[in-house]
């Protein structure tokens, strides 16, 4: 029966439409849509890019405006990431215009996401910001490659500041001084005051406290240690809040930038395996657990312990108003270095900058300048509810002073981010993926420093 | 003739402005980007092939790049045969309940509607360890040693991956062949039925060649959807693949490269990635059309 059918078919009604061609412009329309995302990043000046360019700078109303004249009426455009601190910054800069009559500030934020596309196409244009919020550390440099950031060291004294700040405004390749930080972070234990007190439990100030807490909470059915490692970037966190003692803190830190040490070092390896030592006192199958559910766990109670960012304190906040919030410093880890003290984590998060194509620098290195004051800084705490980088402000909120006084009295830097940051893969993506497999059995923790140092040396190069 | 010719131009102009300005001037754009040294947003140098040279020589592609055409691999082969032949078989049998088909099709594309991110985002919470009701619902019914961090663990998190996948997309081969089905005359099967073939031989015999240039179109698109998968893993693992890159896909690696990884020579790279994205999808359809017309043609013909 067979060939009666396929010749039925042959001669059948039934034709086929074209479907190659179909296809194959599918394929090539689809993929259009990748190499536009390549597409969109502007180049020096072409037309393309311009285009693009005056299509942000319009919707941020701009900066041409006040046209520089030297005591006339002055329009300063301000970019951000922050959206959320809007209403804030806008108070922050009413203040300002108060006291510089003829200067109108013109904040306008982008969402944090979109924010270095957004920025990287305005600077290269000519409608870009006059005062542009810039990222930190490795992730300034970029901006700074494209000679769009005029250098401040004339214009801003930083001294009495943490070095470990400072650097975040720095360039990697001249040393020069390119922005002022706005804001600190730092890295500790939040905990529940209630689930404590109910569990009999203070902070701990030894090793052996902090682990006999977490029996105990253990015990009473609250998991210990509230980690989302499903959001993986929040490992290298953790580890620098859980075993920064265990790897020497700043010590380890400035040998390792340095390069006289390397990741490979026995302190290191064992300050992973504290961390990995911690997992049973991790929510069960902690590199599935997401960071929300981690916050749900710590903000009902659940949970008791919290390592995390000051960035994380608002977001406490907000999962549950109700909560005690307290902070405290990890003791000691034992085998810790000899000398080992109880270390906090810092870096900052931000700078801002003057465009080197604004056509008001005098007047945008100014309001820069002013951002570097005190008066500056104690609006940042009151109003955005961060902790400056400004040295003498002073708190009203007892946590965030807490943060605060943690880092000033020992300090270390948060060194994956501001030393090993300046080149792909970084330090604190090849620590994380590292990380997770530790906790997932897979690695050994002395695997992970191999791994570093092999995909360090790609870029790292420290000058001996 | 000429007087012709230049007429036809006229006519074609209008589209072909509109394709070179809007799709062919920022592909071109893009390609070219990758043979350039970048600065941040200032370009550098013409540098021939080096970008390419270091998605090939430098970490992290030395070791992401293989992991996530790996997945997409394993990806587009798992897509193929689960969701595309269990497509076909709720489809053959939608296509013989006439009275409900209609109602049944929409129900099974019903998923389909929804976007990739939100999907992604539900089904996490739903596998959630700490929270979510399927682990929830495995340990009330005693299979506690079943109650895994199910995108928590490289083992089992891509296969769960490609499962929401194909529970999101199944829809898309049910409604195809469900179409390509109700374009074969009915009179065929009649008369193998009157000629004495069993449902089975009916059904492999004559509508699986007939449905051969469906099956060719669904395992392109299947293709091209898997290879350049990206909403689903994104909103799963995140930019990164978690736990641990066994969710990275191609995609992923692009968007850290471009957008995440905050290196100055972002975009040539970035760039250079996308332009070996194209060449593997545009090659691989390519190449896939080919076969599937030369199979069709030695079935058919």
């Amino acid at each position: 029966m067979t060939p009666s059918f396929s010749s039925t078919v042959h001669h059948g009604p039934i034709r086929r439409a074209r479907p190659r061609r179909t296809l194959l412009m599918a394929a090539a329309a689809t993929l259009t849509g990748a190499l536009l995302a390549a597409g969109c990043a502007p180049s020096n000046s072409d037309s393309a890019s311009t285009g693009t360019a005056a299509g942000a700078g319009g919707s941020a109303g701009g900066s041409g405006g006040g046209a520089a004249s030297a005591d006339g009426p002055v329009t300063l455009t301000v970019w951000s990431w922050r959206v959320e601190d809007t209403a804030a910054y806008r108070k922050i800069f009413d203040a300002y215009q108060s006291k510089n009559p003829g200067v109108t500030v013109n904040f306008k934020a982008f969402k944090a996401t979109e924010y270095n596309q957004i920025l990287a196409t305005g600077l290269s244009g000519s409608d870009g910001p006059d005062v542009p919020q810039v990222r930190s550390y490795g992730q300034l440099q970029a901006t700074l490659a494209a000679k769009s950031l005029v250098p401040l060291d004339d214009t801003l004294d930083l001294k009495g500041w943490d070095p470990t700040i400072v650097a975040s405004a720095k360039g990697k390749a001249d040393g020069k001084l390119y922005a002022v930080p706005f804001a600190q972070q730092s890295v500790q234990l939040y905990y529940n005051q209630d689930v404590f007190s109910a569990n009999g439990i203070k902070p701990p100030t030894t090793w052996k406290e902090f682990q006999d807490a977490c029996a105990k909470l253990k015990q009473a059915g609250v998991t210990p240690l509230a980690i989302g490692g499903k959001d993986d970037w929040t490992l290298p966190i953790v580890h620098e809040a859980v075993a920064a003692s265990r790897f020497g803190g700043k010590e380890f830190a400035a040998a390792a930038a340095s390069g006289k040490k390397n990741f490979t070092d026995p302190n290191w390896t064992a300050s992973i395996q504290t961390v990995a030592d911690l997992k049973q006192y991790m929510p069960d199958g902690v590199t599935g657990v997401p960071l929300t559910d981690a916050v749900t766990l710590f903000a009902t109670g659940k949970a008791a312990i919290f390592p995390g960012g000051s960035y994380d304190l608002a977001m406490l906040k907000a999962a549950n108003p109700d909560l005690k919030l307290g902070v405290f410093q990890m003791p000691v880890v034992d085998g810790s270095p000899a000398g080992a003290t109880p270390t906090t984590a810092g870096w900052a998060d931000g700078n801002f900058g003057v465009n080197a194509k604004s056509k008001n620098v005098a007047a945008a290195k100014k309001l820069v300048k002013w951002m570097s004051t005190k008066e500056f800084g104690q609006l940042v705490v009151d109003e955005i509810k961060q902790v400056s980088a400004v040295p003498g402000v002073t708190f009203s909120d007892p946590v965030m002073k807490q943060m605060s006084d943690f880092y000033a009295k020992n300090p270390s830097p948060y060194f994956l981010l501001t030393d090993f940051r300046y080149g792909t893969p970084s330090g604190g993506e090849l620590f994380t993926k590292g990380m997770v497999n530790v906790l997932l059995g897979k690695q050994s923790p002395a695997q992970v420093g191999t791994d570093m140092d092999k995909g360090l040396a790609a870029w790292f190069k420290p000058q001996q | 003739m000429r007087m012709r010719l230049g007429t036809a131009a006229l006519f074609v102009l209008p589209a072909l402005v509109l394709f070179g300005v809007f799709i062919l001037y920022p592909m071109v754009t893009a390609f070219s980007y990758a043979f350039f040294d970048w600065q941040g947003t200032s370009r550098g140098a013409f540098v021939g092939f080096k970008q390419f040279e270091a998605l090939f020589t430098k970490p992290p592609f030395t070791t992401d790049l293989p992991r996530a055409l790996l997945h997409n691999i394993v990806f587009f082969l798992a897509t193929i045969v689960l969701q595309n032949s269990i497509g076909l078989g709720i489809a053959s049998l939608l296509h013989s309940r006439a009275s409900t088909r209609r109602a049944l099709q929409t129900l099974f594309a019903v998923p389909y509607l929804v976007s990739p991110l939100v999907v992604g985002y539900l089904w996490s919470l739903l596998l959630s360890p700490a929270f979510g009701p399927v682990n929830t619902l495995l340990r009330k019914v005693g299979l506690e040693s079943w109650a895994l961090p199910w995108l928590g663990d490289p083992t089992t998190a891509l296969p769960v991956v490609i499962l929401i996948s194909v529970w999101q997309w199944i829809g898309f081969p049910v409604l195809l062949y469900g179409a390509a089905l109700g374009g074969i005359p009915e009179e065929f099967s009649e008369a193998a039925r009157v000629d004495g073939a069993r449902p089975s031989q009916i059904f492999r015999r004559i509508k699986l060649p007939l449905l051969l240039p469906a099956i060719g179109t669904v395992s392109v698109l299947t293709f091209i959807f898997a290879m350049e998968a990206f909403a689903l893993p994104y909103a799963v693992g995140g930019s990164t693949g978690n736990p641990g890159g066994a969710t990275d896909f191609l995609s992923l690696l692009f968007y850290r490269t471009a957008f995440d990884s905050g290196a100055t020579d972002a975009i040539g790279t970035s760039s250079a990635l996308a332009t070996l994205l194209f060449v593997v999808i545009f090659g691989g359809a390519l190449t896939a059309t080919w076969v599937l017309r030369r199979q069709e043609r030695r079935l058919l013909g």
